[in-house]
């Protein structure tokens, strides 16, 4: 079933001609015939969950926000910078109208004039695209002042961040939108009673928004009879990593694992099988890639219930060809480098965890080492000012759950290259000469 | 604004109920259960929390998740855990987190023994760290500024410092660098951290990460004590807790008291304690003979002081300024009085008639501290509180900030809080009378005298209109004692708060900013020409200031007896009293702890005095709280107390006061001011009392009089300026003398508006002349957006400032700096002390050989380890 997807490849899709001669704009001027308590009311029955990641009802969100007088805002989160997620991109470059008709739509619901787009910096050319396409809405009068017979108006901006990922986080992306350091806030109050600049604030994903005028057309009702009970509707996944051919694919929430990976994307290459895969996004327990975890249902439940969480539904699949030590590491990596150092867990705890990480690819490590990441990875979970610090400890910890006996035998490798003994006593003669990374951290550096 | 209602409630903690008000955070909840949670960055004093530290996480039944306790209000019938597994086990998680880039130097850090990180380790750490990883490593220390030290590798990146520039001082310096765990606190592009309030941030800093360099490997916390007194530095009159080691005050900490200064302290006060042991400290009685100012004994300074003002009787006049006591002042008016007839008694602040002074000192009509932030609206006039009583400038602030106060300022010359104002009126220099009649006019509806009064003030009528408009619900009106110069003004300030219906409404009122530290003590003490202690009348009033000085230069007064007032500096009109303390036939007796122009050039005795640590006594804050000195150190040399010395003159001159020791004094005072009734030195107590709160004056409500307008104030021409002043913080001998603050001593500058130095020729940084009358001023030009055209100004008390006219010529001298142009980096150093980073600014030589003391070029704090 394609609704996002639906003729998406078609030539001119971003421009309000094509866009207009397939209906477009059409459910934002039915929406704005009916009250936003109606529309809220179709969106509320569609039963959509959010697409950026924790899977919050959208209409359950949206009525959240206070009724009466104010200044309100709806913020799309097109900072998509999940490793592994790539679906908004595609979705905006080809069709933006769509977002902004949904954009549109959810504002109208909860009585916001003025929204936002935060696209992640990186996205600069669909950025541009979104731009085009904005004033062209713009010029066609359905954005801007006076939009519908009610004289509801809204104003709506497309901002680009300077590419942090803690800025998809969306209390951070708020900060960064007022031109603040990103930094995520303290919740309570979530941005639904005090969001961007102290004022009720809706803010959903790109994909999620996209969904507003698909709702409007067919119905709540109609809506959530697509998916599972619980997951409804459609999804886009992007499959990257050790498949034929990766994409995003739009799929109907609980279509078996399996079928995406391997009907779709085209499973691992010839003579290699699945080792693991992350099911949505590098932020994701890893599954071992065992059969009944490739059978499972790929709606929000079921990967919750098998330890794990549909995220921003990209799968990444790691074969048995890839060190699971190196997936781990570069994992670290990214959200080391992404922590934005507010909060002590996460800033110490993933620096930590990369320090260890390095130390054990380098044959330094001792089994010890894997109880200690554990150990730390739990300390962060849940601990922490906002789920940065979860992202990497649930992928870590669910890595060394899964892999304990790869990482040893790692380690025992790496420690015979380094030419240690069993007992970590030094085999060789000098320890400082030609031995590159085990010793460079261990030394003092004085440069 | 209604303040804050609390409910109490009743919560359960570690299995105990306990009762607490509503809504505020569990962490200090918990303390009424006598339970102590461990934080890092919860500091209530900054405002809304953060948790950022995540050191205060405890278990909440009903939430799955830990909460952290800084920052979860409390709630009826909530049930908190604080010493389950999972609760230990976080703490001490993060505790090792913190401890993994901490560098455990305790031994040599000067926090080790005080230090929030050393106890919370001890108490809710591990004990052990399974960390084994090399540390980050950073250049240490560095100089943030030159009076705070940063050694980021002890810095566990609470945010404390960086909320209070942010958010508390709103200066906006310091900041977050970086990302993660390689996050560093500093300025951009590593500048100086040079701010009013800077020296806050090592008190809140709950590591060694933030040292003031003034006591930088002083001290450890077993070698010192703490005494807590009053800073007289200027009539905020902060509380402060002095560090004394071996009788030497090393370091100023605030000691909290809401009533006064919400637990800040400006750096003038923080750093200025150097001036107690300065090497400038006068330490022996000095006389004069011939020319020569020669240590002395007591006795014969004793007898020199008494036997001068014996033979001048009535002929003498005191004047009393800066750390003087009640008590001083009081004995000292009673020798005058009741010994040589003479009621020549002044000071630095307004001399009125009596009915003016008691309708003004009404206690019914009386602001607290506190009204400042729960105020409906607060108007500013003819004032900058961060010059004249500095730290009210962050209770604006936060007031503005978080309680939504609207803020109305009308003076002559820009102040600090414009940015934060909702209406900013200027008027021209002297024209604050006429302002007050038209602000008047405009409450009555009297359309001439608003469009005459603004006329002559030199400001629009539509301004003063949208000003009146912001006047609604409790108003304060914060007024510099300076705009009292006459009895006119203060009957249009009278008219005004009658008409604003302020006379006893709580959360209203005025507040006086006097201009001498404990310029209201000395008026209830009855040290005045127009009334005695207690504002009581008088059967013959005195010579007030001006008239003192006149009648010194005439011959018709022949002793000046100086109470810690340095005439040449502080009073104005320099030519006056050079002619004044010139004149032949003048003796000067003067009380002073530093070497001042005045005491050196015209002293004839001069009694060595107490630097503020070394005092005993009380003095009044400007919102009425009588506060005690507690004296915190020995006297340096052979100083004694100045009481004592006003005793041993006025015995040899004839008065037994009764006093042998300091406490008698104020009892003496207490006694003969009737508002002080039932004050002791001990219901005074450490945070003082305001004697307002349960007295009546028994003087009729104000009943609006007539007003006329004054004349308007001389216009600028062509070819001259108007002249006005300004107080700046940092004018004072304290700040002179004191090492620390060398880079924040005021150079002479002239302020003038891009219009007028670009039509003269001047640019900013040049070196200019003002001259009427053939008396001239010279100093370096401040070309400020902010300054009207028509105007230049002057700071009070830096360089020799002799000018008298209202107009004055401008003349460029040399021209060193580029033409004015907005927007240009740098910031005279001045400037930037007073926290007005928006201003005009060139010149990056301004700075001149203090830059030498910045730390600008090796403050970048790039991270040498391997975090990257």
């Amino acid at each position: 079933m394609q609704l996002l997807f639906d003729d998406i490849d078609r030539a001119g899709l971003n421009t309000l001609a094509v866009y207009e001669e397939k209906g477009g704009y059409e459910q934002l001027r039915r929406a704005l015939s009916m009250s936003p308590e109606e529309v809220l009311s179709e969106l509320q029955a569609s039963g959509l969950r959010g697409r950026g990641g924790a899977g919050f009802a959208m209409g359950k969100k949206a009525s959240f926000l206070p009724h009466g007088d104010m200044d309100k805002y709806v913020v799309c989160n097109a900072d998509e910078s999940e490793p592994g997620t790539f679906k908004d991109r595609e979705l905006m470059q080809k069709n933006p109208h769509l977002l902004i008709e949904g954009l549109a739509i959810a504002s109208y619901a909860v009585g916001a004039t003025r929204s936002f787009i935060y696209i992640r910096g990186e996205y600069d050319y669909v950025a541009d695209i979104l731009d085009a396409a904005l004033a062209e809405a713009k010029t066609a009068r359905h954005i801007g002042p006076t939009m519908g017979d009610e004289g509801y108006g809204l104003e709506l901006w497309v901002h680009r961040g300077a590419g942090a990922y803690i800025c998809g986080e969306e209390t951070a992306l708020l900060d960064s939108l007022e031109g603040k350091r990103g930094n995520p806030r303290l919740k309570p109050p979530f941005p639904a009673v005090q969001g961007l600049y102290q004022g009720p604030t809706l803010i959903n994903n790109v994909e999620t928004l996209m969904n507003a005028p698909i709702i409007m057309r067919m119905g709540g009702a109609e809506y959530a009879k697509i998916g599972t009970e619980t997951s409804t509707g459609t999804k886009v996944v992007s499959v990257s990593g050790c498949v034929q051919r990766p994409g995003n694919y739009e799929i109907v929430l609980g279509t078996p694992t399996r079928e995406i990976i391997y009907d779709l994307a085209g499973g691992p290459g010839e003579g290699r099988s699945i080792k693991f895969f992350f099911p949505g996004g590098s932020s994701s327990p890893v599954l071992p890639g065992t059969d009944e975890n490739l059978d499972l249902p790929y709606d929000f439940d079921s990967l919750a219930k098998a330890g794990s969480m549909l995220g921003s539904g990209a799968i990444i699949v790691v074969d048995d060809t890839v060190p699971t030590i190196d997936v781990a590491l570069k994992t670290a990596k990214f959200y080391k480098h992404e922590s934005c150092g507010k909060c002590t867990p996460c800033r110490e705890g993933t620096n930590w965890t990369v320090k260890m990480l390095e130390r054990i690819d380098s044959g330094m490590g001792t089994p010890m080492d894997l109880d200690i990441m554990s150990s730390v990875c739990d300390q962060i979970i849940g601990n922490c000012l906002c789920v940065l610090g979860d992202a990497m400890a649930m992928p870590i910890s669910s890595m060394i759950k899964h892999f304990r006996t790869e990482f040893e035998a790692h380690m025992e490798a790496r420690r015979a290259e380094a030419g240690l003994g069993p007992d970590g006593a030094l085999s060789g003669n000098d320890v400082t000469e030609d031995r590159g990374g085990p010793y460079a951290l261990t030394g003092t550096r004085t440069s | 604004m209604p303040r804050p209602q609390t409910k109490e409630i009743t919560f359960t903690i570690d299995g105990r109920e306990v009762t607490a008000p509503e809504n505020i955070m569990l962490v200090d909840g918990a303390k009424h259960g006598d339970v102590e949670i461990p934080v890092f960055c919860y500091e209530p004093k900054l405002g809304a929390p953060v948790g950022a530290c995540r050191m205060c996480l405890v278990e909440i039944e009903g939430i799955p998740k830990l909460q952290t306790a800084c920052s979860t209000p409390i709630k009826d019938g909530m049930v908190v855990h604080t010493q389950t597994d999972r609760v230990h086990e976080a703490q001490r998680a993060v505790v090792e987190f913190l401890l993994i880039n901490h560098p455990l130097d305790c031994p040599v850090c000067d926090k080790g023994g005080e230090c929030p990180l050393q106890d919370i380790t001890y108490g809710w750490g591990a004990g052990t760290s399974r960390f084994i990883e090399p540390k980050r490593h950073f250049k240490k220390p560095l100089e943030l500024s030159p009076l705070v030290a940063i050694d980021r590798e002890r810095c566990i990146l609470c945010y404390r410092c960086v909320r209070f520039s942010q958010e508390i001082s709103e200066d906006y310096q310091l900041i977050l660098l970086e990302r993660g765990a390689a996050s560093f606190v500093g300025t951009f592009d590593g500048r100086p951290y040079v701010a009013p309030f800077s020296g806050n941030i090592t008190e809140l800093c709950p590591v060694g990460a933030l040292t003031p360099s003034t006591y930088r490997f002083r001290a450890r916390p077993w070698d010192i004590e703490q005494g807590g007194t009053v800073c007289t530095l200027c009539p905020s009159q902060c509380n402060v807790s002095l560090t004394v080691r071996d009788e030497k005050v090393l370091r100023v900490l605030a000691r909290d008291n809401d009533g006064v200064d919400d637990g800040w302290l400006c750096d003038k006060g923080r750093f200025a304690f150097q001036h107690a042991h300065s090497e400038e400290r006068i330490t022996q009685p000095l006389v004069r003979e011939g020319v020569a100012l020669l240590p002395a004994s007591w006795e014969k300074a004793y007898a020199a002081a008494a036997a001068a003002l014996k033979k001048a009787g009535p002929k003498a006049a005191a004047i009393a300024a800066d750390e003087t006591t009640n008590e001083e002042a009081f004995l000292l008016q009673r020798l005058f009085r009741e010994e040589l007839g003479s009621g020549n008694l002044a000071t630095p602040g307004a001399a009125l008639p009596i009915e003016v002074t008691r309708a003004l000192a009404d206690p019914a009509l009386q602001a607290r501290v506190e009204d400042l932030e729960f105020a409906d609206t607060v108007l500013l006039l003819d004032c900058d509180p961060l010059d004249d009583a500095s730290i009210l400038d962050l209770r604006l602030r936060k007031g503005i900030r978080r309680r939504g106060v609207k803020l109305a300022v009308a003076s002559a010359h820009p102040t600090a809080l414009d940015d934060s104002a909702k209406v900013v009126l200027r008027y021209a220099p002297g024209g604050g009378e006429a302002f007050l009649v038209a602000l008047d006019a405009a409450l009555s509806g009297d359309e001439g005298n608003l469009g005459g009064g603004a006329s002559a003030a030199g400001a629009r009528a539509g301004d003063v209109r949208a000003l009146r408009d912001l006047l609604d619900g409790d108003v304060v009106v914060v007024f510099g004692e300076r705009l009292l110069r006459s009895e006119s003004v203060a009957n249009a300030l009278l008219n005004i708060v009658s008409r604003l219906g302020m006379r006893g409404r709580a959360g209203a009122g005025l507040l006086c900013l006097p201009s001498t530290t404990n310029g209201r003590g000395l008026a209830e003490a009855g040290f005045a020409p127009g009334h005695g202690p207690g504002y009581q009348p008088l059967e013959q009033t005195g010579r007030g200031l001006g008239d003192i000085a006149d009648g010194l230069a005439d011959g018709d007064l022949s002793v000046l007896y100086l109470l810690h007032a340095d005439p040449l500096r502080s009073l104005g009109d320099r030519a006056r009293w050079e002619r004044a303390l010139g004149a032949p036939t003048t003796t000067v007796i003067a009380h002073e702890s530093v070497m001042t122009e005045a005491v050196r050039e015209y002293a004839d005795v001069v009694f060595p005095a107490e630097a503020y640590p070394e005092k005993e006594g009380t003095i009044v804050h400007p919102d009425g709280r009588v506060q005690r000195l507690r004296q915190s150190i020995s006297r340096s040399g052979d100083v004694r107390a100045t009481w004592q010395v006003i005793v041993e003159v006025a015995g040899r001159a004839g008065l037994d006061l009764g006093v042998l020791a300091g406490p008698m004094a104020s009892h003496q005072l207490f006694g003969a001011v009737p508002f002080y009734a039932g004050l002791t030195l001990d219901t005074i107590g450490p945070q003082g009392t305001r004697w307002v709160e349960g007295q009546q004056f028994d003087i009729p409500e104000w009943t609006p009089v007539k007003l006329s307008v004054p004349d308007a104030a001389p216009a600028a021409t062509n070819g001259s300026l108007r002249l006005g002043t300004f107080r700046t913080l940092w004018a004072s001998k304290e700040v002179d003398v004191s090492p620390a603050l060398a880079f924040a001593r005021p150079d002479p500058v002239v302020e003038m508006s891009p219009v007028d130095a670009e039509r003269i020729g001047i640019g900013h940084g040049d070196e200019v002349e003002l001259g009427s009358n053939g008396t001239k001023f010279q100093g370096r030009a401040v070309v400020r957006a902010a300054i009207p055209a028509g105007s230049v100004f002057v700071a009070e008390g830096v360089g020799e400032l002799a000018l008298t006219e209202a107009l004055v010529e401008v003349r460029a001298l040399t021209s060193v700096g580029a033409a004015p142009v907005d927007g240009d980096a740098g910031q005279p150093a001045t400037d930037a002390a007073a926290g007005e980073p928006t201003e005009v600014g060139t010149a990056a030589d301004q700075t001149g050989a203090d830059t030498d003391t910045h730390p600008a070029e090796d403050a970048s704090g790039e991270p040498r380890g391997d975090t990257r």
